[in-house]
């Protein structure tokens, strides 16, 4: 149970990131703080069509600490004169424990008005395998020029095939420059923090 | 009496018509609504915002300007990766980025040839697209 509840937590954090690929030679940090769990994730961006990253949890219930490698690949990219319109294929493994892994879907489409994206995203444990699948859609109140605060009201689902039950809540985005922070909350999971700046 | 008049209403129509443009030091310039239209030799029409041209253009002499049409630049991320990649580029001046227009200006000395690949290369390295690259001020 203690794995699968890291596991969650490592789940939960991978879920919310926004752009897991940078331009290319930039780096980006990543900060996650929620109810369970506590994590640091830095990725790397060589090239246009993928990044690499290090992540590394650690559990508020256990205190156990434990890292994992990522990779990030580009399948397709659309970008129009108002749009861009992103599909990844995303994988981890653990560094500790090959056996704990997981690959995932994920796409997003955005404008500078609205926001939609989704996940689905299969991971295994050392006694489990479970799928987990999520949506966001989003909408900014007023849109800000280059270095403006940028502010983003968004609605996020998800379900996980282990729990089978569907969770809905809001989440606050602000994102200034290369720092972005998240706000999310609900009354089971509790308060949700991301952090992230991109360099 | 009323051609001379003509006349002289007409070269002074010029005048100022060639004072104004000359601010700029581009040809066939006009603006309206807040928007820059210049007639380049190749016959395409360029559109920038006029006064965002005007305050990218007053501490900078000497120099041309390489106005880039970007797709997908949606966000502040996209247009920070842009700032920082060209910012990197010594032969570049100055940059601004327009999130509302998708363009991106680009300042270079005159004593540089501007390489329109390489813009279009360093776009794309920010998973961005170019659609069209001007250079004016030549």
């Amino acid at each position: 149970m203690k794995v699968l509840t890291i596991f969650l937590c490592l789940l939960w954090s991978s879920a919310s990131l926004a752009r897991p690929i940078s331009y290319v030679d930039g780096h980006t940090l990543m900060a996650n703080s929620g109810p369970m769990a506590d994590s640091i994730y830095w990725h790397y961006t060589p090239n246009i069509n993928y990044s690499v990253g290090l992540d590394y949890q650690r559990d508020k219930v256990s205190n156990e600490r434990f890292p994992s490698a990522r990779f990030t690949y580009l399948i397709n990219r659309k970008n129009t004169d108002q749009s861009q319109r992103n599909l990844y294929f995303k994988a981890g493994v653990g560094l500790n424990n090959i056996n704990n892994h997981f690959y995932s879907l994920a796409g997003d489409w955005e404008t500078r008005r609205l926001f939609s994206s989704f996940s689905v995203k299969q991971s295994s444990g050392i006694d489990y395998d479970m799928l987990e699948q999520s949506a966001r859609v989003g909408i900014a109140p007023y849109l800000g020029d280059y270095g403006d605060l940028h502010t983003w009201l968004m609605i996020e689902t998800k379900k996980d095939d282990l729990d089978d039950e569907r969770i809905t809540y809001p989440v606050l985005r602000l994102f200034q420059g290369g720092a972005m922070l998240e706000v999310s909350y609900h009354k089971k999971t509790d308060w949700g923090l991301h952090l992230m700046y991109r360099f | 009496m009323k051609n001379l008049l003509l006349l002289g209403l007409l070269l002074s129509s010029a005048t100022i018509y060639a004072e104004h443009h000359g601010q700029h030091g581009m040809e066939n310039m006009h603006s309206h609504e807040g928007h820059l239209h210049n007639e380049m030799v190749n016959g395409k029409t360029l559109e920038v915002d006029a006064q965002r041209f005007d305050k990218f253009m007053v501490d900078i002499d000497n120099h041309v300007v390489a106005v880039v049409s970007v797709q997908g630049m949606v966000c502040d991320f996209c247009a920070r990766g842009i700032e920082k990649t060209f910012g990197k580029d010594k032969r570049v001046s100055k940059i601004d980025v327009d999130l509302a227009s998708g363009k991106v200006l680009l300042a270079f000395s005159m004593a540089v040839d501007v390489d329109e690949a390489d813009i279009t290369q360093k776009i794309l390295n920010n998973g961005l697209n170019t659609t069209d690259i001007q250079v004016v001020g030549k």
